[in-house]
């Protein structure tokens, strides 16, 4: 074996001597030398070291060491692997394995590697350059199934191959029957259970308003319950679409409670599970996160108000006026149109403003969510560039045919500076947080809370849902563009990939074609020679037939 | 029933199915019911509750849909396997330093593996599923069922060479060589697969192959398209028939 002249050590290089390479390994393994083996090896791979057999001797170990090292050297930028080395040498591979780990945990091998990621063994079969594709929506961008549900789904995973990407395997296994066994014994605990007849609730409960008494739908019916509770005061609780909330629906009033909680003391979940009463800390903290906004709420009900509990309860209502929407169903009719015009207005200014906005709203009532559900169900339906498009026309003619909405909508244009459209003082955004104008802050602070007070009593109820479902609306807008840009994206990618590959064919085809003309053109030069010589021979042929007289001689 | 073997001291070892850290057995199942055939291969660890082949064949069957009857062949099947091990527990085995020649050639899904590559049967530290992990990762190989598929050919070959070491013990010792005699015929006689280590870790030679022989020790990974697979599929049904 060739022990190459390399002076493996880092910034050294005596004068007078050839031109060394330089090898770099990093400076807590300086102890290396090539030409011996150091305490730190002895010790790391002692099966070596302690005569016990003989196909590991000290020897043998440094062979070892100096045939991969080697061998890692003649491509310092490739990532040595253990599978390319092994085939080079002889003994066991369980401990040629660990020999390598040592050398690659010293950094005395693919010190200077490109990381794992970059993978070039099988390249024929991969594509050089893989797209990264993103899984998922982009940050704070939730794309839920159905209007009804909180639970986020991601898209399915896709990249070049037909396979992720991003940190998956290939395949992708339906679940299997077992798994249902051993997870769903700890769904089934929370589900809810009838207090009357022992039974889950599946499909939906009746709560008694005054404390936490539950039975189903059976038992409601048949009057089953206790006798002191009058059939009034229970309330019909949907359960399906809470498939997250551990053993209990949030009511509005609760969700309401949370949020104000919340706002008031942050992270103190003793306290919030202390305000919303029938909730523990748990139910609370995963009920919050499965707001729309509501991780942003914990966030910011850190950074203080100095905008005043106010505000930060209206914006709960908001939030609660979009959680609302969620969780109610009714139906109306043919005020759609109205609504997808409101929403117009906040899905410009829900556009340019980063996702976590809050809008606030003076009141709220319960009615209006039912439309905003239904819009945005559409929404769902139909892809994201049209949602985005019909939010844009809605709200235009919106604009036109209604004034006072848009009189409570305008406001005082100065206090927000990065917006081009800015919203009323009813509406506050994050961005408002997130500037340190502190003065501006304080004083639309109070304008603001004068002027809530106020309007408080003078906006009507219509207006009031209008401007809920708006929200709403433009939220989901939002979402839409954000998804759609994404994967305007996407598709440029792909799209500059294909073109990238075409051009590469055509120009190899080019470069084929040009071998060939070469090709053609010598074999007709040769072709010409052969056409002379022949001409010639036939010329001899000739010439020797007459002379020798042949007169008729046929050629 | 495991002694650690100090590696100077070559007394006569007792049975270890794999010379590493957990003692599991390669379990290979093959049944057949009303043209419905079940295959299947993965490692079990003996010192499990016998109960627990019950809930597992249950377990199997309902994952994989598979008719009721199954569950008691698969029990059965699984159950003789771990008592054939365990009757080869206790018993002696000679391990002397033996590296033997593993050789892999299977077919998981898509991907056509060979290989060929040297295992130190002594080697208390090694571990299939490690060297099946680096295999793959290696050679970036994204069907997550060959690794293990590997790690049990691996631990297959390993029985096998194990169970041939305690046949070989028992018939030295019956033999009635003695102690010292039988330590030295064990290292050529028990397992001929036993490389000579004083051959190829001789003084002045070296570890390093020779470049001809890299490609035999080099792994040969094939990913096949859906035809080849139906070829050879068919090819294996009619030479297990």
């Amino acid at each position: 074996m060739e022990f190459s002249q390399h002076d493996p050590n880092l910034k050294l290089n005596r004068p007078g001597e050839p031109e060394f390479e330089l090898y770099t390994i990093p400076s807590h393994s300086s102890w290396f030398r090539w030409d011996d083996i150091h305490e730190t090896e002895r010790i790391a791979l002692k099966d070596f070291f302690d005569g016990s057999s003989i196909s590991r001797t000290p020897k043998i170990y440094k062979e070892y060491r100096d045939f991969i090292i080697n061998k890692y050297r003649e491509e310092p930028s490739r990532r040595l692997t253990f599978t390319q080395i092994r085939k080079s040498l002889v003994g066991d591979v369980s401990l040629l394995h660990k020999v390598f780990n040592f050398l690659d945990k010293w950094g005395l091998i693919n010190f200077g590697a490109a990381s794992d990621d970059s993978k070039d063994l099988l390249e024929d079969k991969k594509l050089k350059n893989r797209i990264r594709v993103e899984e998922g929506a982009p940050i704070g961008v939730r794309a839920v199934a159905m209007p009804n549900s909180l639970k986020p789904i991601t898209i399915p995973p896709f990249g070049v191959n037909g396979r992720a990407v991003v940190g998956e395997t290939g395949v992708k296994l339906p679940p299997l029957a077992s798994y249902s066994d051993i997870f769903a014994g700890l769904a089934e605990l929370k589900r809810l259970k009838c207090a009357n007849c022992g039974e889950r609730c599946k499909s939906g409960c009746y709560e008694y308003s005054k404390d936490n008494y539950r039975v189903c739908v059976k038992c409601f019916k048949n009057c089953n319950y206790e006798e002191n509770k009058s059939m009034d005061n229970f309330k019909y609780n949907d359960c399906t679409g809470n498939g997250i909330t551990h053993g209990a629906a949030w009511t509005e009033a609760e969700t309401l409670l949370l949020l104000e909680s919340v706002t008031k003391h942050g992270d103190d979940w003793e306290l919030v599970a202390q305000n919303v009463k029938t909730k523990n800390k748990l139910d609370c903290i995963s009920k919050l996160i499965e707001l729309p906004f509501g991780e942003f709420m914990m966030g910011s009900a850190h950074r203080g108000s100095s905008t005043g509990p106010t505000e930060s309860m209206n914006s709960i209502k908001q939030g609660l006026s979009v959680s609302s929407e969620h969780q109610e169903i009714t139906q109306t009719g043919d005020q759609v149109d109205e609504h997808m015009n409101e929403s117009e207005q906040n899905g410009d200014a829900a556009n340019q403003e980063p996702l976590a906005k809050r809008k606030r709203i003076a009141s709220l009532s319960d009615a209006g969510s039912s439309l905003v559900k239904q819009v945005s169900r559409i929404s769902t339906m139909v892809g994201p560039h049209i949602t985005a498009v019909a939010a844009d026309a809605a709200v235009t003619a919106l604009c036109d045919e209604i004034s006072c909405p848009r009189e409570i909508f305008d406001g005082d244009d100065d206090y927000l500076t990065d917006e081009s459209w800015s919203p009323t003082m009813l509406y506050e955004s994050e961005r408002a947080h997130q500037i340190d104008a502190s003065e501006m802050k304080e004083k639309p602070s109070e304008s603001e809370t004068k002027e809530t007070s106020t309007k408080k009593n003078d906006i009507p109820l219509t207006l009031k849902i209008r401007a809920a479902t708006a929200t709403a609306l433009g939220s989901a807008a939002a979402n839409a563009k954000l998804l759609a840009d994404q994967e305007g994206r996407e598709i440029e990618q792909l799209v500059a990939a294909i073109i990238e590959a075409q051009l590469q064919k055509l120009h190899c085809k080019i470069k084929h074609f040009d071998d060939l003309e070469l090709i053609m053109d010598k074999e007709y030069a040769e072709m010409l020679d052969l056409k002379e010589c022949i001409v010639e021979q036939r010329i001899d042929a000739l010439q020797k037939a007459f002379i020798a007289g042949v007169s008729k001689w046929r050629v | 029933m495991k002694l650690p073997a100090t590696s100077s001291f070559k007394a006569p070892v007792k049975f270890r199915i794999r010379p590493t850290a957990d003692n599991l057995v390669p379990i290979r199942l093959d049944i057949e019911n009303e043209g419905q055939r079940y295959k299947d291969a993965f490692t079990w660890n003996p010192s499990d509750p016998d109960s627990e082949v019950v809930v597992f064949a249950k377990k199997t069957v309902r994952d994989l849909k598979l008719p009721p009857q199954f569950t008691t062949q698969i029990a059965q099947s699984i159950q003789n396997q771990l008592t054939e091990f365990r009757s080869y527990e206790g018993q002696d085995m000679y391990t002397a330093e033996k590296i033997v020649p593993i050789k892999l050639d299977l077919r998981v899904n898509h991907t056509l593996i060979r290989d060929q590559f040297l295992w130190d049967l002594n080697n208390y530290d090694s571990d299939p599923e490690e060297f099946a992990r680096t295999f793959c990762k290696d050679l970036a190989i994204d069907d997550p069922e060959v690794g293990p598929a590997v790690a049990f050919a691996i631990r297959e070959q390993l029985y096998e060479i194990a169970i041939q070491s305690v046949a070989s013990a028992r018939e030295i010792k019956i033999s009635k060589k003695g102690r010292r005699g039988a330590e030295h015929m064990s290292a050529s006689k028990a397992g001929g697969n036993a490389l000579d280590l004083m051959k190829l870790f001789r003084f002045n030679s070296s570890v390093v192959r020779k470049r001809k022989e890299w490609e035999v020790y080099e792994p040969f990974v094939d990913i096949l398209s859906n035809e080849e697979v139906d070829v050879l599929e068919a090819r294996e049904e009619r030479n297990t028939r």
